[in-house]
């Protein structure tokens, strides 16, 4: 029996989009009929284990939402298998389907015109759930998510935030072990978005379920997930534990805004320097400083770096904190910048 | 099961959404009447003023005729249009992709609401059938159990037939468009079919029998208009006419067809990734 209860092994998908009189960026020729191809999934294998929240981080078009859309059985990966608690998602789907609850972004999935409650007993019904049973669970939802005082409320005259709780309800109407959030915070403000992570981190800690968090935000991330898998044009980029992965975010780099540009090779000897590189910001010219971690060797280093600008000439105007990001994450990774999959991935194949 | 629990499910949602904007509710019934009036009275009569044309009404057999054909030709409207722009619709809103992860399938979802609203839409048709008739003094045979049969039959037909055309939908995102037209083909074919049109050469009777709605549209008036009485006045019950048989065949081809491709499409959707989205 493995220990996931949701895992993705060697999944391959891509998406074929076809154009017809299409103009040729290259060679600014209309072709008759043009194949463009995007890589969603490129060999990817992870697992979620029971009372996990695992997360899924990467930029728009990366793969998230078609992962998630694999394994509620909505995209037929190309190759490869996505197992639902030990069962195969292309020939079980239906038994699946009651494991899994599914939050898709930016869909309104409840019925405006019916209240919070008619919602869950409607969408209760389509997935097998009845009776008394469904009434209390209907309540019991609406009352640990705090749409209680709503429940009479038309779901249209609801917040966003609000409908997004409801949305999560309904993913949960049938007690599945699984759920799945894509983007589950993105454009929600900030009181809204922190009452959904605690009902996430709740739903996970008490109630031992599994959870899928899509986001291109780390920050959601980094406080929701025990495991993290950064996704980049349908590749797996890397999968680790949170705690492993925020190492690499903690990174100390100093942006030292000067008065004229120096050369970075100067800097490159301090003790505590990692790394010194410089850049013409739109602010002017900029030090950029990456220190060693440690607190004695890294105020080491910045009194070091100001006493060589002091020396080479170089006036410092001011001294930033520069805030860790995916992309630089993604780029000490890989070596490679983070790139819009959405836009960057395609690779026209001409078939004129 | 499955099926019965869907189809409660959308019987709850339709009532309450009837009941919650009961305005437009009656509105729409008033405004349905309205129409099938100035129809009646504009296109039927042809005089040149509506008013008195409402008021030397000398036929009123080819009104009833009409305000039928018009309700047969509605109804196939809105059947078919559940599978091509109601899907549109759905899939735009986010709830088409809630609806095909539900455990009983996409197609048990769609036969349960398609049955939910086409009977909401007799129901409401019926009561304007009725104001209309009762309006231009017609007179309509009742006769329980063919009629049943027919709007039986009428309904599978249609639903195979939208079954195939929602299928191409799922995939092919431009057929709901062209759809668009075959429904006012449906809906032109539903107002004017009478048993006359069936006497042409082979060619053109054939392709007319395929349609859904053509022999649908002729058994239901030969029923409520004619009160199952043939051109030489003799009693001959519906179940014994050709368009009940043609009517018969129709539906299962149609039904068969429907599903498969339905089938077939909503695979395809899956892996082209498009199963729910539009």
């Amino acid at each position: 029996m493995s220990e996931y209860m949701v895992e993705m092994q060697h999944i391959d998908k891509v998406f074929r989009t076809r154009h017809v009189l299409q103009l040729d960026e290259e060679t600014r020729r209309r072709r008759w009929y043009k194949v463009n191809e995007v890589h969603a999934a490129a060999d990817i294998c992870f697992g979620i284990k029971s009372g996990e929240i695992f997360g899924l981080l990467g930029p728009n078009g990366a793969g998230k939402t078609t992962a998630v859309k694999m394994i509620s059985g909505l995209v037929r990966p190309d190759r490869g298998m996505v197992l639902v608690d030990g069962l195969d998602v292309e020939r079980k789907r239906r038994q699946i389907l009651r494991k899994v609850g599914v939050v898709l972004e930016g869909t309104r999935t409840s019925m405006w015109p019916l209240t919070p409650y008619e919602n869950l007993m409607y969408y209760g019904n389509l997935k097998n759930v009845r009776g008394s049973v469904l009434k209390g669970r209907a309540h019991d939802l609406l009352d640990f998510i705090g749409l209680k005082e709503k429940k009479n409320t038309e779901v249209r005259k609801l917040s966003r935030g609000q409908k997004q709780k409801l949305a999560i309800c309904i993913a949960l109407i049938a007690d599945p072990n699984v759920l799945l959030l894509d983007e589950p915070t993105t454009g929600l403000d900030v009181q809204s978005s922190r009452a959904i992570k605690d009902k996430i981190i709740e739903l996970t800690r008490q109630h031992g379920r599994s959870v899928l968090v899509t986001t291109h935000d780390m920050h959601v991330a980094q406080e929701l997930c025990d495991r993290i898998g950064i996704i980049n044009k349908g590749h797996l980029v890397t999968c680790q534990p949170t705690s492993d992965l925020l190492d690499l975010f903690s990174d100390q780099v100093f942006s030292f805004k000067v008065s004229s540009l120096p050369d970075s090779a100067e800097f490159s000897d301090i003790p505590g320097v990692l790394a010194a590189t410089t850049e013409q910001s739109a602010d002017g010219p900029v030090l950029v400083v990456k220190v060693a971690p440690d607190e004695a060797l890294r105020s080491e280093a910045l009194y070091g770096v100001t006493e060589r600008l002091r020396g080479l000439g170089c006036r410092m105007v001011s001294v930033n904190q520069r805030q860790q990001n995916l992309e630089s994450v993604f780029l000490q990774i890989t070596g490679e910048p983070l790139q819009d999959a959405g836009e960057k991935d395609s690779s026209g194949t001409d078939a004129a | 099961m499955g099926f019965f629990l869907v189809m409660k499910a959308e019987l709850v949602r339709t009532w309450i959404i009837m009941r919650r904007y009961w305005f437009r509710t009656v509105t729409g019934m008033i405004m349905g009447y309205g129409m099938l009036m100035v129809m009646i009275a504009g296109f039927i009569y042809s005089r040149p003023m509506v008013g008195s044309a409402i008021n030397k009404i000398e036929d009123p057999m080819a009104a009833t005729n009409f305000v039928l054909g018009f309700i047969i030709g509605m109804f196939a409207f809105g059947v078919v249009g559940m599978f091509t722009q109601g899907l549109q619709g759905m899939a735009t809103t986010g709830v088409l992709e809630q609806l095909c992860m539900s455990p009983h399938g996409l197609i048990t979802n769609f036969m349960a609401q398609t049955l939910v609203g086409s009977v909401t839409s007799i129901l409401s048709s019926s009561v304007m059938v009725f104001m209309v008739t009762f309006t231009v003094g017609g007179t309509m045979h009742w006769d329980t159990i063919p009629v049943v049969v027919l709007l039986t039959l009428t309904f599978f037909n249609l639903i195979g037939f939208g079954f195939m055309v929602g299928g191409l939908v799922l995939v092919f995102k431009q057929v709901g468009q062209v759809a668009f037209i075959l429904r006012m083909a449906l809906f032109g074919l539903a107002v004017f079919a009478r048993e006359d049109l069936l006497k042409q050469p082979w060619f053109v009777t054939v392709p007319m029998h395929l349609l859904p709605v053509t022999d649908a549209a002729i058994c239901l008036k030969y029923v409520l208009i004619k009160g199952q009485v043939d051109a030489a006045g003799q009693h001959l019950s519906v179940f014994q006419h050709p368009s009940f048989y043609w009517l018969f065949a129709s539906c299962f081809l149609w039904t068969a067809i429907g599903l498969a491709v339905f089938r077939v499409m909503e695979d395809y959707s899956r892996s082209k990734g498009t199963l729910g989205s539009y």
